[in-house]
Order: structure tokens, then sequence, then C-alpha cells
């Protein structure tokens, strides 16, 4: 017989992995081209240390392993609501948008063997343009309105399970499904209104497949050094029955390192790298750092980030830097975990700056 | 302070989207792009005839008087119900006295339309036979509209200039609705002119004739439309308690028409190859569309002009302008094709009498086609027509699909399938 943790734990995994909600992590206009942008696999309280800490953090979803530190049933979510600046070309645009980009959950089965879920973003496809330009119709020009959009992402649909081997070592697996769709909208609005607008729309769908695997050594008590892994085996682009397009997705090597010089400070590392270039895009290498001080409810955190993104115009990958900050509370006797954080990011590439402010509350229950 | 933080937060973190921005193309554009086509299709029109005698005369919703010399002579012809022998004369027990004589008659018409810049609009009222029907032609009737036989006519401008619009002298009057611009004009006439003949019940039939300086043609309204002329009798009828007593008693029409003489060779009803629009009796024509498929099936369309040359253009006054439409059928079944109620497979334009023949008309049809789109059972078939039909003259005829060089075309702007689905 299952265990009544257990019976709650694989009900919860059933319901997580069905999302219902948007899932883009965040929108960008380097979304517009190529596969979108890459979501983050993280908690709010990794992210507030820069993603340093996903490797490590059970809620988080960047190393399978990680969940070996789930001792009791966890569940994860993140709100972000982002303000967005994007200058290009003299032009200044004010976007913001709000998003529930991740969602996870985990329990042990037993004391060494603990099994999670849940959902992240893996490709954000929400942006919309307008462009405005005219054409000769019936011998004038008649100046016109397009705007192009799509709503929607890739989300990857995860179930790991962790195990600790010896008190040296632990291993990590899991298994991704690649999900999802984005409603896709192509309108044109005459400025001349003999000229009736059109307005078409299509539902895209996409899927993959992917494993994971991750490795956690502790070969001092304050140390811990996690190596992961990840290869997806393509994404296949469907409009209706047909497919439109499939190309191969990135494998995935990350390392990273924390030290815990005492029970209320941390500080971590990692850095990853994706093959992109599978994708027709840039291979990207993302680095990341950040420090965790304060053991009680209320830790205070913050963190590095940096790195490229994989699509983008040009020859050289746009670039990405982010700062972070961001704390924490308990309630119930830690039952009960609200986090909040605020993310400075900075994105660089074909002349286009994009800047953004997001705002971050995570909510964790312990039940 | 933890409540200003806690709304302060709740703020910032509300659901919100704004994600729309200018596009700075190609680099931060989608691959795919929005094309937008202008073409003229030249044989989108494959089979195409004319028909006539959907409206008759008789069926028509205004009687059509018209003296447009050289171009058409035409009068309205009507025959009122029969008042009886008898009317009440005590309205407490409903007791009817024979009617021994009749004062005089008021007749009432409706002009539904008129050219306003027609002067001296006069209307000439002649007594008919009654043996009025549909089959009368303007010739079975020729021998009752020589002027002698005019009852009396009545000049419509000049009633209307005087005070109160009413001719106290001669017991005309004339109303304007100003609201739907009709004009009812009253004639009075004597019982000399139109006497009460006991035999025939007070049947009477009469015929109008308009004349004017200029410009002479209106519309009167008929039964069809419940605007038919009213025929008020004051009679006197015999009374117990006196000898007589004078009363009066309002009847319709039974029946209603107008007959016509066309004078001009240019408007000869005979149908050729010509797309017939109109007229009297009325013509449509029936158009078939062989839609390429890429129109049918793939592309949105923006605005699609169907755009028909003149062949013979329509003859009369200003005023007999009118509304052509290109209407949508339920199913070819060619002359007999029901005509669909789907207000969006209706496509207007109006036609101004002036326009010369290689003059182009167009109908702006987008709505038709896209419905045609939608439903791709529904037969791309248009019947052109008058609208409404049976209350003008006019005829226009345009340039069949057999012409090539001035075949009707249909001018298409379209926005073609978006590429979804691709990075």
């Amino acid at each position: 017989m299952m265990s009544r943790t257990g019976r709650r734990l694989v009900a919860a995994l059933f319901l997580s992995v069905s999302p219902t909600v948007r899932l883009a992590a965040q929108d960008s206009q380097f979304s517009v081209r190529g596969l979108g942008v890459p979501g983050r696999w993280e908690s709010v309280r990794a992210r507030t240390t820069g993603g340093a800490f996903g490797p490590f953090d059970p809620r988080s979803s960047v190393a399978d392993v990680s969940l070996v530190d789930a001792l009791q049933l966890t569940a994860t979510a993140v709100e972000a609501t982002t303000y967005r600046r994007a200058e290009i070309g003299g032009s200044r645009d004010d976007l913001r948008s709000s998003r529930f980009p991740f969602m996870s959950l985990a329990g042990p089965l037993s004391r060494r063997f603990v099994v999670g879920g849940g959902f992240a973003t893996y490709l954000d496809r929400t942006y919309s343009i307008v462009t405005r330009d005219s054409q000769m119709l019936r011998g004038a020009y008649a100046p016109y309105s397009d705007r192009v959009g799509s709503d929607g992402a890739v989300a990857d649909l995860r179930v790991a399970a962790a195990a600790r081997l010896a008190s040296w070592i632990a291993i990590g697996t899991g298994a991704h499904v690649l999900s999802g769709s984005s409603r896709q909208t192509a309108q044109r609005i005459y400025d001349d209104t003999t000229f009736l607008g059109t307005t078409q729309t299509a539902m895209v769908r996409y899927d993959g497949f992917g494993i994971s695997g991750s490795v956690a050594l502790d070969p001092v008590r304050s140390v811990r050094i996690v190596g992961y892994a990840r290869s997806d085996n393509r994404l296949r682009t469907r409009l209706g029955d047909t497919e439109t397009d499939r190309v191969d997705l990135p494998t995935t090597l990350g390392a990273a390192l924390r030290w815990s010089p005492s029970p209320s400070a941390r500080v971590a590392g990692a850095v990853a790298w994706r093959s992109w270039s599978d994708a027709g895009g840039f291979n990207t290498t993302s680095w990341s750092a950040g420090a965790e001080v304060g053991a009680g409810p209320t830790p205070f955190r913050l963190g590095v980030r940096g790195g490229q993104l994989p699509f983008g115009p040009g020859t050289a990958a746009p670039t990405e830097f982010g700062v972070t900050l961001g704390t924490g509370k308990g309630f119930s006797g830690n039952r009960a975990l609200v986090d909040l954080g605020l993310e400075r990011l900075v994105r660089k590439g074909g002349g286009l700056t994009e800047t953004a402010w997001t705002v971050l509350v995570g909510l964790t229950i312990r039940p | 302070m933890r409540r200003v933080a806690l709304a302060a937060l709740a703020a910032v973190t509300a659901c919100t989207e704004d994600v729309t921005a200018p596009g700075h193309c190609p680099d931060f554009c989608p691959s795919g792009s929005i094309t937008g086509v202008d073409t003229v299709l030249q044989t989108v029109v494959q089979r195409d005839s004319a028909f006539r005698g959907f409206v008759r005369p008789h069926e028509a919703s205004s009687l059509l008087a018209t003296n447009l010399p050289g171009v058409i002579d035409s009068r309205a012809i009507f025959l009122t119900l029969p008042i009886g022998d008898s009317l009440v004369v005590e309205s407490g027990t409903g007791a009817r006295g024979q009617i021994v004589g009749v004062d005089s008659l008021k007749l009432s018409v409706t002009i539904t339309r008129r050219d306003t810049s027609a002067h001296n609009l006069t209307l000439v009222y002649y007594r008919l036979p009654l043996d009025l029907d549909s089959t009368k032609t303007f010739a079975d009737l020729a021998g009752a509209w020589t002027g002698t036989d005019s009852l009396r006519s009545l000049n419509v401008d000049s009633v209307y200039a005087l005070a109160g619009h009413v001719d106290l002298l001669r017991g005309d009057s004339v109303f304007v609705d100003t609201l739907t611009n009709r004009v009812t004009v009253i004639a009075k006439l004597d019982s000399a002119s139109a006497p009460y003949v006991v035999a025939d019940s007070g049947k009477a039939a009469f015929g109008v004739k308009v004349v004017a300086d200029s410009r002479a043609s209106i519309a009167l309204g008929s039964v069809e439309a419940g605007l038919g002329p009213l025929l008020t009798w004051f009679a006197e009828a015999d009374s117990v308690a006196k000898d007589t007593v004078p009363r009066s008693s309002t009847v319709g029409v039974r029946f209603d028409s107008f007959v016509f003489d066309l004078l001009s060779p240019s408007v000869d009803t005979t149908l050729d190859s010509t797309l017939a629009v109109g007229g009297m009796p009325v013509a449509r024509s029936i158009m078939r569309f062989a839609l390429p498929r890429l129109i049918r099936d793939s592309v949105q369309i923006s605005r699609a002009t169907l755009v028909l040359v003149t062949a013979r253009p329509p003859e009369g006054v200003p005023a007999d302008s009118f509304t052509l439409s290109a209407h949508g059928v339920l199913a070819d079944f060619s002359a007999k094709s029901p005509l669909s109620p789907d207000p969006s497979r209706v496509a207007t334009t109006r036609v101004h009498i002036g326009i010369a023949r290689g003059d182009t008309v167009r109908i702006e049809m987008a709505d038709i086609l896209r419905s045609w789109q939608v439903d791709t059972l529904a037969p791309t078939t248009l019947a052109l027509r008058q609208v409404p039909e049976g209350t003008e003259f006019p005829e226009i005829r345009f340039e069949p699909s057999t012409n090539v060089a001035l075949a009707p075309a249909l001018h298409v702007t379209y926005v073609r399938r978006f590429p979804f689905g691709k990075p």
C-alpha cells in the first residue's frame, strides 16, 4: 500500500502536470525571431540568488538531484510581473505582463528517495509587433497597420526522482514532456476603411521530449558540487494536423558549487552551457553567483547573472545581465513560505536594448 | 506601514498585459509577413443572362406617371371599389338610405417620388372604362386619353403655393409630409365629371397623366405599398325623416396599375445578350462567378469590387436614378433563383441618370465574397436587380461576359494566408 504522503504526492503531481495558467516566463522582443526565449526553471528563492542556487534548490527544477533535500511534501508556485522597456533606433516602448512561469511539487517516498514534478516555461513565445507601411492599391498608396502576435509558450512538464546513495553522493533523473501552444494572430488594418481589415488566427502546437540526470557530491560538510545534464530531442510544431516545423533542441550541461561557511550563510555559483546551435541559434553559456544570508524564516538573498540568449539578429548572440535580490517570510511554523524578489535585467543585441524590472512572488506550501 | 507595503506589492504584482510594440524589421519581426494582393479577375464571370418579367405594372409598389417626350409616356390607372347603392343615414340604428345623388367627389393620390426641379407639375385626371385589368395596354386605352376626355387638371405647384396649400375656389389641396417627402394631392371632382351610376354601384375608374415644364416623372403610391388612391363620395341619401341627407363614403381601389408607351427605340424591352436590369416589366440579370480556389479557400478579402461596363445607359430624369443591387441567391435556378434573405449577401450602388455608354458601374461586394468563403456550399451566383423593383422606368444594360474586352470583372484586394507555425 502506498503511504498517505505518497498518495497525496501522486495526486498533486497529476494535477501539477496539467497547467491551465499562462506559463510564459518573461516576454521579450528577442522571442520574436527563432524559437523564443528560454524560460527559467527556478523558484523565487533560486531566482533571487541570480539562479546560482537553482541546482541546489529542491523547489527548482534545474537539477533533479536537488529533490533529495525535499524532506517533506512541498508545493511551490511563482508569479512574475515584468515592467519592460525596449529601445531600438531611438524609439522606446514600455511594456508589461504578468505570468505564472513555474510550479513544482516534491515529496519523499522514503528517507532516501524523493519524487517530484511540475511545470516550467521551456520557451516563451509571447510577443506582439505592430508595423506601419503602405501599398499601392487601385492607383493610390493605401497606408496600413500590421499586427503580428503570438501568445503562448512551450511548457516543460517534468517528472523526476532523486536518491541519496550515501552521505556524500546523491543522484537524480527526470523525464520532460515539452508541450505547449501559442495563439498566433496576423492582422492588417487599412487606414482607408473602404478596405476591410483582415484578421487571421491560428493555434500552433508544440511538442517534444527530454531527459535529464544529475549528481550531487558533498566532499565536505559545507560544500556541495552539482553536475547536471539534459538532452531534449526536438521541438515539433503543428498547425492543426500538419507539421509545419521541426527543430532539434539543445543539450544542456551545467555545474554548480555551493559553500555554506555557517548555518546562516550560503554562497553559490553556477554555470551552464546549452547547444542552441542545434536549433539554429547561438550556443549559450550562462553563469550566476548568489548568496543567502539568514537561517531563520526571513533570509536575505542577492545574486547576479549573465550570459547569452540563443536567438537574435546578426552574427553574435544577444547578451543578458541581471541583478536580483529578495527575501522570504515563513508562516504557520514555516508550513507556508512567501518569497519576494526583485530582478533587474538588461538584454542587448542587434541594436535592441531591453531592460526590465520583474517583481517575483513565490508561494510555498508544506502541508 | 505593513498595509501600505502590502498594497504596493499587490499593485505591482497585479495581472497586467501590454506586450504590443512597434516592430523593427527585419531584425525584430517574425519571419513571415502579411502579404496584400490587388488584382483584377477579368474572366471571373463565366455565364450570365438576363430575364424579364419579375414585376409587372399591376404588381408594382408605385404607379408610374411619366411624360418624357421622345422617351416614354406612362399613366397611372386605377379602379375604385364600389360604394353600393345606399349609405348609412342613422348611425344609431344603422338604417341605410338609398343614394339619390352625388354632390361631389375628392380623389386623393400620393406622390412618392418626383423631380423637385420639375416646375408646374400638373396632374391630369381622366375617366376610364370600368373594365380595367392587368391586360390593358396604353394602346387599349388610347381612346380615353384624348384631351377632351380629361376630367380636369390640378397644378400641384400652384396649389401648394396657396395659403394653407388649399385652393378654396376649386376645393383642391396639397399636403407634404416633411418626413417622407411624400406629397398627397386631393382633387375635387364634381358630379358632372364623375357621376354616380347606380348600375355600377359607384365604381369608378380613373387615369392620371403628369405634365410639367420639364422632367415630368413621378411615382404614385399603390395598393401594394399601402398608399393606394382613395376616392371620397359626397352623396345625397334618401332618409325617412327628411327627404335627403348628405353622407360621405371613402373607398380605396380594387385594381391599380399603369400603362406606358415606350417612345424611344433605345428603351426597347427586347432582351439581347447584354445584362439588363430594371425597366418595365422588370428585368434581372443572373451572373455566375467561377472564383479561383485561392480566393474561395485561402485568402481574406479586404475589398472586392464588381466592375460593370454600361452597354446601354438608363434614360429618364435625375429623380429616376435608382439603386442597383447585386443579390446573392439561395439556389441557382436561373431566372427563378430565390434571393438570399441574408443581408450580408447583398451589395448595392446608386445608378444615376446621365451615365453614358462605356461608363463603369462599381459594386462593392466584399461581404458577399466573404460569405461565399464561409458557406462553401452557397452558389456563387448573383442576381443584378433594381431596388425596389417596379418603381422606376429606367433600365440599364451592362456588357456581358461574352464581350471579352468589356466583360464584368472583379477587382479584388486580399491578404494571403499568413505562414503560421514557422519560427
